[in-house]
């Protein structure tokens, strides 16, 4: 038998994490990208960096050592306060540059801000890039295909990007062995973050930002954000969220009511319905809102769209209201009720009511 | 430079997902069978594209690679109201993913000349990673506005809102530029019946209708086959799994009075466990 040769680019198992942060806060996804890319570079034996753009970012770089950096580019620069895909896609570059070889992988989130520039950053090297993974591994892959003869043989530590497709139906696979760094983006709240160890050390290298003109074509005017001041979503153990299908900002005293009868309870919402101003942005669920995780999510007059559903797809019970029988929101919710939100709320809430009614009757009985 | 625009909108056909026909049993899409239909996000990127031409004046362009029967979707377009179409159909693509595919089009668009906006959906139905709009974008050195929910132009200056985690942000840059709309913009106003009456007119004489869409491979446009299809692909769809349908187990309370219903839900479902003492 003989030994089959690695056909696998050089590579010393470095992994980056391209960092985000929004008006100085670090995002969540980059704690997680941090835990899935030790993973890797973990298992491939190589060390795990990560790059942070932004201005006056304080002791980001820090926060990123605890949680399993080994090194931390720091791209400080009033030019960086906020994202724009040019001038970030500029340093990301400029740094992948100075690499003598390329990190085997990079890694960035399925956020709105990944989602634009990893494929910049990918069709520049010309390298290939997974979208939305919700796992990722390593492992050895044999190519078989003889399209392009070349490529055929064995290649060792492989990038597994594993992503649903078709409607979340199917689980794909996706490779891209024959060219470093192998890309990735991951979803949200998929993978687990370490446990911060503040003893943990790691370097922390400040790297220069050279914009040309050309980086700065697009201006940001205005970034509109909210962050949650007072809506305890992830805390609470009972979400009543409404959607579009409420028909108008007052529906919303619908769904105060019927959260009111829960302990611990909250008001959710879709973007449609924060788009459209009829609840501020901290009551969103969803992949550009909040990801909650409640025993029991309320879901009224929401249709269950992807990006919704990504953010309370892990709720204990999912109870879905909807008056079309096809909403796509049945397809994953536990318990659905086909009607009108204005004629079964109000008939939950007044059973719920009787309920209590009969409850505090049988104390009375019990302390006579 | 004020209007006219000359705009670009970059459509794909996929697979109707909602017909179960053309699914192989292990859950992938047997082309030859599915249905076939104009990628729902694109609907927007033409009503973005319409709505240029409409206000400020200028010409759209509508341009798709695929298989020779995408030429559908451009007859579809031409009915919205756009003004020509180009279809890039060749073997040679075949399994072409983002980065090939990025190529393909720039290829395309290069050919087809000079533009001042390029519209693009926000993703597919089918392959579904929005890495085709950015990655064109960085082909042609173009600034990129994605998730745009809305915009207008002034004097060739375009002022858009776009998506992010928790809000929106408004940004503005000078055309060219390339945007990838999203599902909240606008959806597609219905086709005039004189857009739909002239496409029919132009069916039955192919001469005409060949200066309406004009279709083109890899020679014309002069890609490298190289860099296309499964060659210039750095990435394959290695494996598919399938994978049971969501919870898929839902109850349901359907087609009676709400207080039966209602009752029904309270006493199957845990929703006692958390009411208010
Ligand atoms: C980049 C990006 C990020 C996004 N992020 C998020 C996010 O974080 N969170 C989010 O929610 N969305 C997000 N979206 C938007 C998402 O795609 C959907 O557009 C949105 O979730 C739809 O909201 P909806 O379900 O309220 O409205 P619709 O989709 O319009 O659904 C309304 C539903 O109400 C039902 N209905 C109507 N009337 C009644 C009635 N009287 N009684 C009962 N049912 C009724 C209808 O049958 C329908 O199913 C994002 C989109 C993009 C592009
Ligand atoms: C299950 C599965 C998973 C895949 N995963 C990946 C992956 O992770 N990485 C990868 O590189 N490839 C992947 N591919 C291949 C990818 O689907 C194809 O490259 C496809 O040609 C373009 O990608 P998309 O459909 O995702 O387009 P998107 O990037 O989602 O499309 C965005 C927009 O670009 C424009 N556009 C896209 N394609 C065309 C076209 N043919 N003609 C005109 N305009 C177009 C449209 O305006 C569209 O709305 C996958 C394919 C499958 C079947």
């Amino acid at each position: 038998m003989s030994e089959s040769v690695n056909l696998a680019p050089p590579s010393d198992g470095e992994v980056l994490v391209i960092a985000e942060q929004i008006l100085g806060e670090l995002q969540p996804v980059s704690l997680e990208l941090l835990g899935a890319g030790r993973y890797l570079a973990d298992k491939l034996g190589g060390k795990l960096s990560t790059v942070i753009l932004g201005d006056n970012l304080g002791d980001i770089p820090k926060k990123l050592i605890e949680y399993g950096a080994d090194t931390v580019y720091v791209a400080d620069d009033p030019e960086l306060r906020t994202y724009r895909t040019l001038s970030y896609r500029r340093v990301v570059c400029d740094l992948l540059e100075t690499f003598k070889l390329p990190p085997h992988i990079v890694l960035l989130g399925s956020t709105t801000t990944g989602r634009d520039l990893a494929p910049r950053i990918a069709a520049n090297f010309e390298t290939g890039l997974t979208a939305d993974c919700t796992e990722l591994d390593i492992g050895p892959y044999e190519h078989k295909s003889k399209v392009d003869p070349s490529k055929v043989g064995l290649y060792e530590g492989c990038l597994y990007a594993i992503r649903p497709s078709f409607g979340e139906s199917l689980k794909a696979r996706i490779l891209g062995p024959w060219k470093n760094p192998q890309m990735a983006t991951t979803r949200p709240g998929q993978m687990t973050p370490l446990a911060p160890d503040a003893n943990r050390v790691g370097k922390i290298v400040n790297i220069p930002v050279k914009l040309q003109k050309e980086d700065l074509r697009l201006v940001v005017a205005e970034t509109v954000r909210e962050v949650s001041k007072g809506v305890r979503l992830a805390e609470a153990d009972v979400i009543v969220s409404g959607g579009y299908g409420l028909g108008s900002k007052e529906g919303f005293e619908l769904m105060h009511e019927l959260a009111k009868c829960f302990e611990n309870s909250a008001v959710g919402a879709s973007r449609k319905v924060v788009d459209l101003g009829w609840i501020p942005y901290e009551h969103q669920v969803g992949q550009t809102g909040k990801t909650v995780r409640p025993k029991i999510y309320i879901a009224c007059g929401i249709s269950g769209a992807i990006q919704h559903r990504v953010g309370m797809s892990k709720s204990g019970t999912i109870i879905a209201i909807n008056k079309d029988p096809d909403a796509p929101i049945f397809k994953f919710a536990h318990h659905g009720i086909v009607g009108d939100v204005y004629q079964i709320v109000p008939e939950l809430i007044r059973q719920f009511k009787d309920k209590l009614a009969t409850k505090g009757e049988k104390t009375v009985v019990h302390t006579h | 430079m004020a209007g006219p625009y000359e705009i670009f909108v970059l459509i794909k056909q996929v697979p109707d997902q909602g017909s179960k026909a053309g699914l192989n049993p292990d859950g992938t899409i047997d082309r030859a069978k599915a249905k076939r239909m104009l990628n729902p996000f694109d609907r927007y990127a033409l009503q973005a594209a319409l709505h240029v031409k409409r206000t400020y004046g200028g010409r759209v362009t509508a341009i798709s690679m695929g298989p020779p029967p995408a030429v559908e979707i451009l007859l579809e377009a031409l009915e919205h109201g756009v003004d020509r179409g180009f279809l890039l159909s060749d073997r040679r693509l075949a399994a072409s993913d983002t980065l090939a595919t990025a190529y393909a089009l720039y290829k395309t668009v290069t050919h087809v000349g000079k533009f001042d906006l390029i519209f693009c959906g926000l993703q597919t139905t089918d392959g579904d990673t929005a890495q085709v709009g950015p990655q064109l974008a960085e082909r042609l050195s173009l600034p990129q506005v994605t998730y745009c929910e809305d915009f207008h132009l002034d004097d060739g200056r375009l002022h858009a809102r776009r998506i992010i985690e928790g809000g929106v942000q408004f940004v503005d840059c000078v055309a060219p530029a390339l945007i990838t709309v999203a599902n909240s913009y606008h959806p597609l106003a219905y086709k005039s019946f004189r857009g739909a009456w002239r496409v029919q007119q132009l069916q039955r004489n192919p001469e005409e209708l060949g200066k309406y869409i004009r279709t083109v491979d890899l020679d014309i446009i002069q890609a490298d086959p190289e860099r296309c299809g499964l060659k210039g692909s750095p990435t394959i769809v290695a494996a598919t799994e399938k994978v049971g349908e969501l919870g898929g187990n839902c109850s349901m309370y359907e087609g009676h009075a709400p207080d039966e219903m209602v009752g029904e839900l309270i006493e199957k479902s845990n929703l006692k466990e958390f009411l208010v003492a």
